[in-house]
């Protein structure tokens, strides 16, 4: 179940610019769980105080020539997927 | 009146005369300031078919309750005219503490009319209103002029001016404040060099009484609290406005060799992290914003690029980088300094190139049309044709006409490359892979505006402004419910953010500044009750003031159109195959006027003027 992970002008004061991560995972949740290891610090800002996915960001899924919004932490992932995390786009 | 200095100050530069007029407390409360101010002062007192860069028409400064405090860059001001580039009803909004400062000289608004004979500054301060001499700032660059007029005056004055591109009467001529901020869109420069007015100099002392200071401080340190502990405007502080390119780009919806394309293939030259590698010197902030979303940029080589004039933002970035196919971040930066010292819009000047550089591919223009080679992604190539554009010299000249009138000049087919909305060239959001700004581009009373209306990205997600009734997500590339989505944060977004005034950054959601705390601190400022339904409904006045000057211009439903290029799908990226056709645009339409409770044909039925206290032209 390998999962490919890019992060997109978000937390580059977590050395995560440019980097390509690979964890197992079946959902979002663990994915999160899973690079949170290998990049500490990262749940408290993709997690909020409620325990949802923070509103600021947005986890565009690909999988196959298919992209969608992965809005909710128990968001199955598949083997092969793709994840990347980006800010909201709000204009300006 | 809390809240205002009750004072307009008119400057008639034909007969060199000062005057003031009061404001009364029913004015403010149906307008609020700023755009409401600009846009009800020009559909009173300006006669339908005025020339724009004639002496008849109406330059407005305005300010608005909320100028006088340091609140989330509400300090600000709206620059209001009748547009050179649209003929329409035109206004650029300009950051920065330039509203306050307007405030402090006892003035809520500043309407400059009539054209000087020969060039002038205006210095304004609490005590005076000066009409000077400019022979010595003519033909100087912002810059110039900014260290000429800090030398002369003494510390603390502000100082709004334009380039050699106002002075040549360039349709998209911006206003420089201090040379850090930009009322970039739609001409107000051109206006303001037709005046032959160079610069406004402003500093004073006066106080705007605050209704209930404790609870509007209560408020503010609420809010800031949230900015910098709830995450929601974190990536926006770290990487300015540059956040928006690389998601832009993986959504498919950055526009690209003048939207033929909508993905880059040379971003990781020119995102965010590339931009804070490569150029950034730090960032800056309007007063009182916690945010600090403005990044500062600084280079040697290959181009020399002073931090002293701020740094390109997300628009330009795209306008003067993919439109153009330039993957360069230090040749964007240097093309966003030259706009900035000639006093242009970044993104009228980056779409206009564009638009020649097709004509140039494909043999409508040629090199000795041109006077030089231009092709895509050549640095020296757009570099030298800004200038041309700032001094209106060789081709420049068509060009400073903006697209539409260029291509009309220019004929063969090239209308069809014309990416513009009545005129105003459009910004960079491709509108088909989001559908509400497709059709906010198409209805705003200034053309395609990308802050007119909130985005589609926005509503993706649950709960995203309950307070409107949107709880439940909606796709950006939808149609359905995006007619009154538009309307609905038209008046919100797009108005009532430039009466306040206040920077639309921290009021898109899930950010803090949410519609029930803009009525709380507008409450706070001017001792009103005004309710949320109410501050709704200026909002829906202040737009519909402006179609029906549209209206009176000649404006109908045949402007709400977008270029014929947008009916073709994208042909790559994750908007892979999406299109906006007239059928859907008309669609659109069609529901959006119900909404509006306009005509078919797109004019506010007596019945909403009446409900709207509005009277028909």
């Amino acid at each position: 179940m390998a999962v490919t992970v890019r992060f997109v002008s978000v937390f580059r004061d977590l050395g995560v610019s440019r980097r390509l991560f690979v964890v197992e995972a079946e959902t979002l949740e663990k994915t999160i769980d899973k690079l949170e290891v290998q990049i500490p610090g990262l749940k408290e800002k993709l997690v909020d105080s409620h325990g949802r996915l923070h509103p600021a960001y947005q986890v565009i899924h690909t999988k196959g020539n298919r992209q969608g919004l992965c809005s909710k932490l128990d968001c199955p992932i598949a083997d092969g997927d793709e994840i990347v995390i980006t800010p909201l786009i709000s204009g300006g | 009146m809390y809240g205002f200095q009750g004072t307009m100050l008119i400057v008639d530069l034909t007969q060199g005369k000062v005057l003031t007029e009061k404001l009364d407390e029913r004015f403010t409360r149906n307008h609020i300031g700023g755009v409401g101010f600009g846009i009800r002062l020009l559909y009173d007192r300006l006669e339908p078919g005025v020339d724009p860069l004639s002496p008849e028409n109406m330059l407005v400064f305005a300010s608005g309750p909320l100028s006088a405090l340091g609140f989330m860059g509400s300090t600000g001001m709206s620059i209001v005219s009748k547009s050179p580039l649209t003929e329409l009803i035109g206004d650029s909004d300009l950051r920065g503490s330039f509203g306050r400062d307007l405030k402090s000289c006892g003035y809520d608004a500043l309407i400059v009319r009539g054209s000087a004979k020969s060039p002038v500054y205006l210095e304004l301060t609490d005590r005076s209103v000066q009409i000077k001499d400019a022979g010595d700032l003519w033909g100087k660059t912002t810059a110039e002029v900014q260290s000429i007029l800090s030398r002369r005056n003494e510390k603390g004055f502000r100082i709004l001016s334009i380039g050699p591109a106002g002075e040549k009467l360039v349709k998209y001529a911006c206003i420089s404040g201090d040379v850090r901020f930009f009322a970039g869109r739609l001409g107000m420069g051109a206006v303001m060099g037709a005046k032959n007015l160079k610069a406004i100099v402003m500093k004073g002392e006066k106080e705007t009484p605050i209704a209930d200071p404790q609870a509007m401080k209560n408020l503010m340190k609420e809010i800031h609290y949230e900015v910098l502990h709830d995450g929601s405007c974190d990536t926006l502080s770290k990487y300015g406005t540059w956040n928006n390119t690389g998601p832009s780009n993986l959504k498919g919806t950055l526009p690209t060799k003048n939207f033929q394309r909508t993905t880059f293939d040379e971003i990781d030259q020119i995102d965010g992290d590339a931009m804070l590698s490569r150029i950034s010197a730090g960032d800056r902030t309007c007063p009182g914003c916690p945010i600090g979303c403005r990044r500062v940029v600084k280079s040697e080589q290959p181009y020399r690029i002073s931090p002293q004039y701020g740094g390109p933002q997300y628009e330009t970035v795209a306008a003067l980088g993919p439109t153009v196919l330039l993957g360069d971040a230090v040749a964007i930066a240097k093309a966003n300094e030259l706009c900035n010292l000639y006093g242009l819009d970044t993104i009228s000047t980056g779409v206009t190139i564009a638009f020649a550089m097709e004509c140039s591919e494909k043999g409508v223009l040629t090199d000795k049309d041109l006077g030089m080679h231009l092709k895509w992604g050549d640095p020296e190539g757009i570099l030298q044709i800004i200038r041309m554009i700032a001094f209106r010299e060789g081709a420049g000249d068509v060009l400073a006409e903006g697209v539409k009138r260029a291509s009309e000049k220019i004929g063969r087919g090239s209308e069809e490359w014309a990416m513009h909305v009545k005129g105003l060239e459009i910004p960079m959001h491709d509108p088909r892979g989001k559908k509400g700004i497709a059709l906010a581009y198409a209805t705003a009373i200034k053309g395609a505006d990308h802050e007119s209306a909130m985005h589609d990205d926005v509503f993706e997600r649950e709960n995203a402004l309950p307070e409107l009734g949107y709880v439940k997500p909606m796709g950006r590339k939808e149609y359905q419910g995006k007619p009154l989505l538009v309307k609905k944060t038209q008046d919100l977004w797009g108005i009532l953010s430039d009466a306040l005034p206040i920077c639309k950054f921290p009021m898109a959601p899930p950010r803090p500044l949410k519609p029930n705390r803009l009525v709380s601190a507008l409450n706070f400022v001017t001792g009103w009750d005004v309710s949320l339904e109410e501050f709704l409904r200026v909002g829906e006045r202040i737009f519909n003031l402006g179609r029906l000057f549209n209206v009176r211009e000649g404006a109908d439903r045949t402007l709400d159109m977008l270029p014929n290029r947008f009916s073709e799908p994208t042909p790559g990226g994750a908007s892979t195959g999406e299109t906006i056709t007239k059928e859907n645009l008309e669609r659109m339409l069609d529901e959006y006027y119900d909404h509006r409770g306009w005509s078919k044909d797109g004019v506010p039925t007596e019945e909403t003027l009446k409900r709207l206290e509005l009277k028909a032209p």
